[in-house]
């Protein structure tokens, strides 16, 4: 039985298009992620699956349980840990009352042991205590009842570095004692270095599906490239050639075989060449531009929604990062 | 998961926790408020000025906002001072001003996503956080009365407990059908300060209409109105206790809750 299977789950807020027809399923022990720039849809699909807003059509179920039946979601929700993307805390209240409470609601098997392990100091308000100090308020509560199935949405948002870290490895501590995670993120590589699969979102749509590992061996070759000769664009404009930039050196993703680069470079006199494995960004982008329907660019379109701001728009997210440094192929 | 208490009670207790120290503050500014109008009610009654005369020269209407039957006896100028003002009329609208902003609050500030991934159903939210304003109305309606007795007693006059008693005993259905208004009209109106304010407006509007309509041919139409079935002047002055109006209420209150209950159950959480 998988964690989470989602059919064609649909969300529509009035006219505007939360998420359409996703599909996917989350097996028991894995982790997968939600990718996909802010707007995609990454939070309406949580909050859809916890049944905070009904499905427009389609339906899911979590941990075997329908996820639009009060009472079936409620008994899977004995089971079920989420981090929500901007977490509501009480600022008035102390972080120890506000776990009581949590607690109260979910059960607290391992409260002791995380609020150690984050060094957390419970008297505090919470409203005094830092972004990522009541971050991790917000993650003792998602971990503390030892659940079954994680949902978080975008759970590394305010953590330094070294609390990332920490996250992950608490993370990982859950899966190994069998726990399936689903966690969304604008940031492919903590969604690299987290999970098994990736689900792609744009625009509502999930667009694809893909293992990291599979990612990550077909990212193509970063290739630079100086020539003698002066370069038409055109003359680079082709099917495996990805994120091309003209300029004093040429530099793209190159998706095809090694002769056929060969080939294409035979043409000119070559002084300086450079040939790189791809950062998984760009096996991303690559991924996008390739097998992705629909307008290219700028995931941020107006048709899209995300309820709640767990995507700071000052971020940017990769498909737009990227765009912008690969730029003028567009 | 026998440990854990039922989460209505879990809600209830976390809120109530919560507006502690708010509700002290409340307690003692209404107490500090009754004990300075008891001050003033000596030198009014040794004025010799006839004030029964004098209200009952106002108009009707304005008789039946306040509750105006007799103010010269210290029961009356109790009753219209303190009772009529600030327990029926100020007291009411800031409790369903705070309960206006329980769910609303909770939706908008995403506070609800983290009760409701829990093993909680929509309901016992709801129950929960009318339970949680319930303290408040208690506490209020215990220590007020006490505050009166002491007060009077330290004007020079005297007043009858049974009275004192019931007074608060009546305003308990009150107050508390107050906060079910405020916790129905924020499961239908999504921004919190909006919903404050509606179930603030609503009331007051109510008590208005009710006010109008009992001078005119449809009185009866005035008993929509919660403010109706609560009348402190006919208790302190008059003795008359109305037990059916204390019962309509409470039968309000609970439909008012249910109704809460329905609306929220169908309701997204979109804020």
């Amino acid at each position: 039985m998988p964690a989470i299977e989602c059919r064609s789950l649909t969300r529509y807020y009035g006219d505007v298009r939360g998420i359409e027809d996703v599909s996917f399923a989350v097996e028991d022990g894995e982790v997968f992620g939600f990718l996909g720039p802010n707007g995609a849809g990454k939070t309406t699909a949580i909050r859809t699956l916890l049944g905070f807003l009904s499905p427009t059509s389609g339906g899911a179920t979590l941990l075997g349980h329908d996820a639009a039946d009060p009472v079936a979601s409620r008994r899977a929700r004995e089971r079920i840990g989420f981090l929500p993307g901007d977490p509501g805390l009480d600022r008035d209240r102390t972080a120890g009352a506000f776990l009581d409470h949590q607690a109260a609601l979910r059960g607290e098997s391992s409260r002791d042991r995380l609020v150690d392990r984050f060094g957390l100091d419970e008297s505090r308000r919470i409203g005094d205590l830092s972004r990522g100090n009541r971050q991790k308020v917000a993650l003792v509560a998602a971990f503390m009842h030892d659940p079954d199935l994680l949902l978080l949405d975008e759970p590394t948002s305010g953590l330094d570095p070294l609390l990332q870290e920490e996250f992950a490895a608490l993370v990982r501590d859950r899966v190994d004692d069998g726990a399936s995670v689903l966690l969304s993120s604008h940031v492919l590589g903590e969604v690299a270095a987290l999970c098994d699969r990736v689900g792609v979102l744009r625009e509502g749509h999930l667009v694809a599906v893909e293992s990291v590992s599979d990612l990550r061996s077909r990212g193509g070759k970063q290739v630079r490239v100086r020539v003698a000769e002066d370069v038409a664009r055109a003359d680079f404009e082709r099917r495996d050639v990805m994120n091309l930039r003209v300029g004093e050196t040429v530099s793209f993703t190159w998706t095809g075989e090694y002769d056929a680069l060969i080939d294409l470079l035979s043409g000119y006199s070559v002084l300086d060449l450079d040939v790189v494995d791809a950062p998984l960004e760009a096996a991303f982008m690559t991924f996008y531009d390739g097998d992705v329907p629909g307008p290219a660019g700028g995931g941020n379109g107006g048709r899209s929604a995300e309820t709640r701001g767990g995507d700071a728009p000052a971020t940017p997210a990769p498909a737009d990062a990227t765009a912008d440094s690969g730029g003028g192929d567009r | 998961m026998s440990d854990r208490p039922a989460p209505w009670l879990a809600i209830a207790r976390y809120d109530a926790a919560g507006r502690a120290r708010g509700s002290l503050a409340t307690t003692g500014l209404l107490s500090a408020f009754l004990l300075l109008f008891l001050a003033f009610f000596p030198s009014l009654s040794t004025a010799g000025v006839d004030l029964d005369a004098y209200v009952e020269a106002f108009p009707p209407a304005f008789q039946e906002a306040f509750g105006i039957i007799a103010i010269s006896s210290i029961e009356g100028f109790l009753a219209v001072e303190f009772y009529q003002f600030a327990w029926l009329l100020l007291v009411g609208l800031y409790l369903a001003y705070l309960a206006g902003g329980t769910i609303a609050g909770d939706v908008a500030s995403g506070r609800m996503d983290l009760t409701l991934s829990a093993p909680v159903a929509r309901r016992d939210v709801v129950v929960g956080r009318f339970l949680g304003l319930v303290p408040l109305v208690a506490l209020l309606n215990l220590v007020l009365p006490v505050v009166a007795y002491v007060g009077v007693l330290a004007v020079g006059e005297t007043i009858a407990v049974e009275r004192l008693i019931a007074v608060h005993a009546l305003a308990v259905p009150y107050h508390l059908a107050c906060v079910a208004l405020g916790v129905a009209v924020s499961t239908l109106v999504s921004r919190p300060g909006i919903a404050q304010r509606i179930a603030l407006g609503a009331l007051f509007g109510l008590f208005m209409f009710e006010s109008v309509a009992a001078s005119t041919d449809f009185a009866g139409l005035g008993d929509v109105s919660p403010t109706a079935h609560y009348d402190p002047s006919a208790v302190l002055v008059l003795g008359e206790y109305d037990a059916t109006g204390a019962a309509t209420l409470l039968a309000a209150t609970a439909v008012l809750v249910a109704l809460a209950v329905v609306r929220f159950r169908r309701a997204d959480l979109s804020g």
